[in-house]
Order: structure tokens, then C-alpha cells, then sequence
């Protein structure tokens, strides 16, 4: 139980830290630390219902979300030269936390009938993940740079594969690597994009790309 | 199985068979062609088996999911799979070698043309809501497709295309809504239980549902004022998908208003019909008031279909007058009248688009004004429009004339029947049946006219050639019906009568008129015309013979041999009706004198140009959609480019409903 609550904490904080932080390098080992949250998170679970299947998709998600992911995004950061740091984000960082501490309250409000439908440890910790959703959102609004925006659209993925386990203890190994799957071809694609733009304008600064209308 | 139920079977198995090959075959106008005609041959035996009292009904539970397909084809509902059958045979026989000259050969427009016959085959034999709208959505979907066939021939069909989507399907929403309404009031949505229920509707419930689905019904019959698209979207048709959009499509939305306002809705109040009639006669003058004005061949023939309907629409509204103040067997003559002219338009107005399509293919010109002089070259298109002018002119020995003849007996004999309503409605109505006949003629005299006689105007209109045999074959078809329908009705009024009669009019159809007196035969009217002009002939023949015949020069005032420049033209031929009927139609007038820079009193050039701009179109449609380009403009700002504002907007939107639930729960 306590290591349950553990890995929530585990998976709030480093959203946080996502928004902290402006080294490109060090958002993406947070990233991978949540990754890796996240995975405890499904392993608790499975060792409460005892479950192999529960177990075999936390080892897929600690490999793909703290493994797999995080190894394409630093290599795609390689790629990048010299521009590392996130250095204008549209909100400054002080304001995003307290707009990160707006959110997690706005998280805890909504998800009160949710809870309320079955109270147990599992479903106590779903505020977290609706959280970890909505800074995700928040990063991917309020960030610059391509890759930063990959790990708000990330951030997004995990939350609510944070909110499926947490509600139905297990949504079933095919619909897990489905979605699994869908996230890793997301990532791969927009990696590309990402390596395009920074061929074609040098800069993978979103807000430059103002002439993409009709 | 009987007959009835064998040819819908054989329409739908054949119609799918000709899509499915059109698909895959090389050779596909022939197979296309003969696939149309057959599946056509197909209705008219269903549909005058249904006539002839071989009703049936079948229902499909698996085909579609929750209420399924169910099918019947009753005497009302067979008069206009009949009708639509015909329409077919002679569009799906000129099709063959039409579509081939003009490189329609493509395979969407190819495989839609069986299906659009199939689906207007089916929906007046739909017996459920559900299967009713399937088969009207098919319908639209397959005829806009045929509408945008030619594309690539300018914007113009583009534009027609999208005016033909947008309105059909806010149509198709207007029925869907009234139905959807009438539906919740009933046990479940087959027909035989809405006509259980449609008696026991309040008045305001049954007065929702009929004016929804009038105006979704009107809007396919091209009623004013909800018409603008059909004078666009019928000429950039190509000429056999015309015929069939202008003869056979419209006619559904005059099914869909009598299916569900007599039959389903069991009448209703007098309002309903005072409404229908009124519609109708309005359509009816302004109309063929625009197609006199237009100087398009297709296009006039396009305002005319809105003038037919709108006829049918009075007569449709007479009768329900009648019914709703117990004049059964006035209503049943009304009625009769009105679906007299329904087949008799789908017969003149096959021939005459299909004719219009002849000089199309020949000259590459829709336009009277650059036409004429095709009677030397193009003998037989050139008699089949005369015969189809005729027939459209409501004139004695036309087809339109035995409609409108009957339906103006009804009027007349209506007017000491009904109420104070009916005192003042019926002589109205009949002054605007009358406008509108004489206008007919007007029309069809300048459309025959100008367009075919006195000598060419244009070097395409000399060259033109004579059409291949299937296009004339495909005419001849439409021909002989129009021929037969106006000389010997009595051969169809019969069935005519089986489909007003199970429209549930109750009482007894017979037309033995107690107060009407007047009686007429179109056979010896046309036998004692055509003596009448056999004895002028002959005796102006006698006279001239007296005299020594001398060849000379027509004479021209002295101005030198006559050219073509010195013919009336369409426009010309126009204007005193022009004049009289300034304040209506308002027409744009702009005359440029250009003098010669020596002197000002000397005219080098005097350009004249009209336009008659839809004045009903320019005053309802301009402010809608001039509101909706200013609201996507603003809507416009809001997208900026920036990739941060649009992933913003979902965030705040996401945050706002959020905040609302943990605010109001």
C-alpha cells in the first residue's frame, strides 16, 4: 500500500519537475523516472491481484516508457546541436508551478465522484493521474521546443495509463499494447518531423510556424 | 410472389448487377445504357401491376440494423415507380451513345446512374421511415455525384454541385425532423402504424410534422421558395440525368407530400392545404415567369419543372381542401388532375431534356441566343422538341393540356364546394393556373422557336450534325409516350384514378360529376384540329394556285439580304413580357453606347446587356449566407497559425469543463 502511494508521488513529483526544469537532457531522465514510477505502480497492483498478466505488462511498460522512450528522445535531442535548454517558455517557470498546483486542485475536485463510485487504495490515488494529465496538457501548451512538447504529449500518455490501472486495476494486455504501440509509432513520427524542421528552418520553435493556415 | 413484388425484385437485382458491372467492364456506356433501360422496363411492370391492384409488401428485417427494410408497393406508390421506370428506359437508351460523345465514361458517374434509378424506384415503395430515408439519402448521394459528372467543364458545375448538396440534404434534415417527430408518436416507424397514429396526433403536433416534411419534400420539387438549386444544379447535369433529375426525382417530393400529409396524416386541417396551394400557385407563375426571362435552353427547361410542380402542387392542395370540407369526390378529381400531370410532365420533360441534350452534343451550345437554324440539320431532335414545346404548352393537342384541363374543371366546379377559404382561394388559383398556361406557351414558343428555326447564329449552330440513332431512340421513346398520353388519356386515367383513389381519399373516384358538365375528348379535338388545318391549307393551296407563283427575296426594307443578326433573338423575344412583368422580376439592364472619336453624333456599337437575377433568391438567400461568411470570418481569427493558441484552446476548454463539473456537481 504504502509503496502504491509511493509510486503516485513518485509520478507527481517528476510531472513537476518536468515543468521545473529547462535542461532538455534532464527533462528527458525525469521522464524516464516516471516511466519507471509508473511501472511500480502496474507492479503493485499485479502483485495485489496476482496476476501474470498484470505483471507482464508492467515489464512492457517499464521497457517501453522508461527504456525505449526515453532512449529515442535522447538520441533525437543528439540531433539537436546546440539548442538544449527550453529558453522562452510562454509561461515562466514560477508561474507554472503554481499553475501546476491549480491544476492538481482542479484534478482532486473533479475526480471526487470518481472515487466516490468505489473507494479503495487504488481508486484514492486517481486524482494523481488526472493531475499528471492535465500538466502534461500544460506543458504541451506552454512549451517551445518540439521535443519538450513530445514529453507534455507523453506526460498525457502516462497519466492516463496512470488513471486506466488505477480504476479497473488492468485494462487487459492487448488494449495496453495497443496503446503502447500507438505512443511508440507517435513518438517515432514526430521524431522525424522534429529532424525535419530543424533541417528546413534550423529551429524546432512551434511558435515560428505561423504561415500553416489557410 | 406476384408480379409487383417480381419487377422490384428484378429493378433492385438488375440496377445492382449494372453498378457492379459498370464497375468492372471495359465497354461500360453500352452495358450502363442497357442495364438503365432494363432496370426502367423493370418498374414500369411493377409499378402497373401495383396499379392493376397487385399490391405487395415484403419486410427485411436483417438488411438494416434496428427496424430493418420493409417494402410495399400500393396503387399510389406504383404510379410513381411507373413513372420513374419510363423516365428510365428512354434516359437509360439515349444514355449509350450520349455519355460516349461526351466523355462521361468514367467509372463513379457510370456505376451511380443504375443506382440513382434503383434508389427512385425504392422509395416509393418504402413502407417504414427508415427505409423512406435510406433510399432518399441514396438518391441524393447518387444524383449529386451525376450532377458534378461534367467538372471539368467550368466552376459554374462546381457551384451547382455544392448549392445541390448543401440544399438536398438541409431537405433531407427538414423530413428527417417531421418524420423523427411523427415516429415518437406512434408504436414504432412502419408506415401502417404512423397511419394508425397520424389520426390521433394534436392539431399542433400534426401541424409540425406536416409543415417539416413539406418543406423537406417542397425543397426536392424545386417549390419556391425553396427552388434556387434546381435551376443550377438540373442544367450542369449531363442532358440524360436531367431528364432523369427533372422528370422523375422531383416528382418524389410530390410522393413524400401526399404520402405523408393525406395518407399517413389523414388529411388534417384546411390550413395545411390553403398552404400547399398557395405554394404551388406562386412556383407555378414565378416559375415559368423566369424561364421565360432565361435564354439557357437547359435552364429554362429547369424553371419549367418548378412550374409543373408547382401546378401539381395546386392541384394537390385543391384536393385536400375539398377533403377537409367533405367534397370526396371533387377532391378525388383534384387529385387526379394533379397526378395526371405528374406522369404527363415526366413524359414532355424526358423528350424535351434529351432533346436539349441532341443540340448540346451537336452544337456544344446551351444558349438560345448563339442557336437556330437546326431544322435543316437536325430534323428529327427539331420535331422531337416541337412535339415536347407542344406537349409542354398547355394547348389542345399537347400533353400538359388534359392535365391542366381537368385540374381547372376542379378548381372551377370547386369554388361554390368549400368555405369562405375555398371562395376566395379557388378563383385565385385559377387565374394563376391560367397565367401560367399562357406563359407555357410564350416560353416554349421562343425556347422551339428561337432555338430551331429562321437561320443559324452562330458557326457551331451551322455546323451541327444529326444525333446517333440510340439518342434518337431514347427521344422516340419519350416521344410516343407524349404522343399517347395526349390523345388517348383514357388509357391511363384509369390508373391514375387506382393511385389518387389508395392515396385514401375516402368515397367513391368515379368522375361522373353530378355539376360538372363540361366533357371533352382530346382524340377528336386533335382530329378536328388537324382537318381544320388541312382545309386552311387546302384552300390557301386553291388560292395561291390561281395566281402565277414568283421566287423573290423576302423583302427587307432595302438593308440588303437578311442575316442572322436581323432574327429575334431570346433575349429580344423576351422583352415585352419583360415589360409587363417589370416590378416582379426586376430585371439588370445596362446598355453601353460606344461613338466614333470623329464624332459624337456618329454610333459605333450599342452593347445591351440583361440580366434577370432570382429576386426571391437575392432577398432570402443573400442575408443567410452572407450572416455565415461573416461568421466564418470571425471564426477565422481565432485560428491564427499558431500551433500554441490551437493546442490552448483545448486546454482551456478541457480546464473550463472541468471547472464547470466541479462546480455544479
Amino acid at each position: 500500500m504504502q509503496l502504491l502511494y509511493l509510486a503516485c508521488g513518485a509520478l507527481l513529483l517528476t510531472a513537476v519537475l518536468v515543468l521545473w526544469r529547462r535542461e532538455l537532457s534532464v527533462i528527458i531522465r525525469v521522464f524516464a523516472v516516471q516511466g519507471a514510477a509508473l511501472a511500480v505502480l502496474v507492479a503493485v497492483l499485479a502483485a495485489q491481484e496476482n496476476s501474470v498478466e498484470l505483471w507482464a505488462v508492467a515489464v512492457g511498460v517499464l521497457v517501453l516508457r522508461a527504456g525505449v522512450l526515453p532512449y529515442l528522445l535522447r538520441r533525437a535531442l543528439a540531433g539537436a546541436g546546440e539548442s538544449r535548454r527550453e529558453t522562452r517558455p510562454l509561461v515562466n517557470v514560477s508561474a507554472s508551478l503554481l499553475a501546476a498546483a491549480a491544476l492538481t486542485l482542479l484534478a482532486y475536485a473533479v475526480s471526487q465522484p470518481l472515487v466516490a463510485l468505489a473507494p479503495s487504495a487504488a481508486t484514492q490515488a486517481i486524482p494523481v493521474g488526472v493531475t499528471v494529465v492535465l500538466i502534461g496538457f500544460f506543458v504541451l501548451v506552454t512549451r517551445r521546443r518540439a521535443l519538450s512538447q513530445l514529453v507534455g504529449f507523453l506526460l498525457m500518455d502516462n497519466g492516463i495509463t496512470a488513471v486506466g490501472f488505477l480504476t479497473t486495476t488492468g485494462v487487459g494486455l492487448v488494449v495496453e499494447l495497443g496503446v503502447s504501440l500507438d505512443v511508440l509509432l507517435a513518438v517515432l513520427v514526430l521524431q522525424v518531423l522534429t529532424t525535419r524542421m530543424r533541417e528546413t528552418f534550423g529551429d524546432t520553435d512551434l511558435d515560428e510556424l505561423r504561415e500553416l493556415r489557410d | 410472389m406476384n408480379l409487383a413484388a417480381t419487377g422490384m425484385a428484378a429493378v433492385v437485382a438488375i440496377g445492382l448487377v449494372t453498378a457492379l458491372l459498370a464497375a468492372v467492364v471495359p465497354a461500360r456506356s453500352a452495358v450502363v445504357g442497357v442495364g438503365t433501360a432494363v432496370t426502367g422496363a423493370a418498374a414500369v411492370v411493377a409499378g402497373a401491376a401495383a396499379l392493376a391492384g397487385g399490391s405487395f409488401s415484403v419486410v427485411l428485417p436483417e438488411v438494416l440494423p434496428l427496424s430493418g427494410v420493409a417494402l410495399t408497393l400500393d396503387p399510389l406508390g406504383g404510379l410513381f415507380v411507373a413513372v420513374t421506370g419510363g423516365v428510365a428506359v428512354a434516359a437509360g437508351i439515349y444514355a449509350m451513345s450520349y455519355v460516349d460523345s461526351l466523355d462521361l465514361r468514367t467509372r463513379g458517374v457510370q456505376v451511380a446512374l443504375p443506382l440513382f434509378v434503383v434508389a427512385m424506384a425504392l422509395v416509393p415503395a418504402a413502407a417504414n421511415v427508415s427505409t423512406l430515408l435510406v433510399c432518399w439519402e441514396l438518391m441524393a448521394l447518387a444524383s449529386l455525384v451525376l450532377v458534378v459528372a461534367e467538372h471539368r467543364r467550368g466552376p459554374r458545375v462546381a457551384s451547382a454541385g455544392r448549392w445541390y448538396a448543401v440544399m438536398t440534404h438541409l431537405g433531407f434534415v427538414s423530413v428527417l425532423i417531421g418524420l423523427m417527430v411523427f415516429v415518437a408518436h406512434a408504436p414504432d416507424d412502419s408506415f401502417a402504424a404512423l397511419r394508425e397514429a397520424g389520426g390521433r396526433l394534436s392539431p399542433a403536433v400534426a401541424g409540425v410534422v406536416f409543415v417539416a416534411t413539406l418543406a423537406g419534400f417542397t425543397s426536392k420539387a424545386g417549390i419556391v421558395p425553396l427552388h434556387a438549386w434546381l435551376p443550377r444544379a438540373h442544367p450542369e447535369a449531363p442532358s440524360h440525368v436531367s431528364a432523369l433529375m427533372s422528370a422523375a426525382m422531383v416528382n418524389l417530393g410530390v410522393y413524400g407530400v401526399v404520402r405523408v400529409g393525406v395518407d399517413l396524416l389523414g388529411g388534417g386541417t384546411a390550413w395545411w392545404w390553403l398552404l400547399v396551394l398557395a405554394l404551388g400557385a406562386v412556383s407555378a407563375v414565378y416559375g415559368i415567369l423566369q424561364a421565360a426571362m432565361s435564354s439557357d435552353l437547359k435552364r429554362l427547361l429547369g424553371q419549367s419543372t418548378t412550374e409543373n410542380m408547382g401546378l401539381v402542387l395546386v392541384g394537390i392542395g385543391a384536393a385536400g381542401l375539398f377533403a377537409s370540407s367533405g367534397e370526396h369526390t371533387l377532391a378525388a378529381l383534384a387529385l387526379t388532375a394533379a397526378l395526371l400531370h405528374v406522369v404527363g410532365h415526366a413524359a414532355f420533360k424526358t423528350l424535351l431534356f434529351l432533346a436539349a441534350g441532341s443540340v448540346l452534343h451537336a452544337t456544344g451550345s446551351r444558349d438560345l441566343d448563339a442557336l437556330g437554324g437546326l431544322r435543316p440539320v437536325m430534323p428529327v431532335t427539331t420535331a422531337a422538341f416541337g412535339l415536347g414545346a407542344l406537349a409542354a404548352s398547355a394547348l389542345p393537342p399537347g400533353t400538359a393540356f388534359v392535365s391542366e384541363w381537368l385540374l381547372l374543371q376542379a378548381l372551377i366546379h370547386g369554388l361554390p364546394a368549400g368555405g369562405v377559404a375555398a371562395a376566395i382561394a379557388m378563383p385565385v388559383a385559377v387565374a394563376a393556373v391560367a397565367l401560367t398556361a399562357g406563359l407555357a406557351v410564350a416560353t416554349f414558343v421562343k425556347a422551339f422557336g428561337v432555338g430551331f428555326l429562321a437561320k443559324p447564329r452562330s458557326g457551331a449552330a451551322a455546323d451541327a450534325h444529326e444525333s446517333p440513332f440510340t439518342m434518337l431512340a431514347g427521344m422516340g421513346v419519350a416521344a410516343v409516350v407524349c404522343v399517347v398520353l395526349a390523345l388517348w388519356p383514357a388509357g391511363v386515367l384509369p390508373a391514375v384514378q387506382a393511385a389518387a383513389g389508395g392515396a385514401a381519399v375516402s368515397g367513391d373516384v368515379t368522375l361522373r360529376l353530378s355539376q360538372a358538365t363540361g366533357a371533352l375528348s382530346p382524340l377528336l379535338l386533335t382530329l378536328g384540329l388537324l382537318a381544320a388545318v388541312v382545309v386552311v391549307a387546302g384552300v390557301v393551296r386553291a388560292a395561291v394556285a390561281r395566281r402565277a407563283r414568283r421566287e423573290a427575296r423576302l423583302w427587307d426594307c432595302g438593308g440588303g439580304p437578311m442575316s442572322a443578326r436581323m432574327e429575334y433573338t431570346a433575349t429580344s423575344f423576351a422583352e415585352p413580357l419583360q415589360r409587363v412583368f417589370d416590378d416582379v422580376v426586376q430585371p439588370e439592364l445596362d446598355v453601353d453606347v460606344s461613338h466614333h472619336q470623329e464624332s459624337r453624333y456618329l454610333v459605333q456599337a450599342v452593347e445591351y446587356r440583361r440580366k434577370v437575377p432570382d429576386r426571391i433568391e437575392r432577398r432570402l438567400y443573400e442575408p443567410v449566407l452572407n450572416a455565415i461568411t461573416a461568421w466564418g470570418g470571425a471564426g477565422r481569427r481565432l485560428a491564427s497559425g499558431s500551433v500554441h493558441r490551437y493546442l490552448g484552446y483545448g486546454f482551456y476548454v478541457v480546464c473550463g469543463a472541468l471547472i464547470l463539473l466541479a462546480v455544479t456537481r
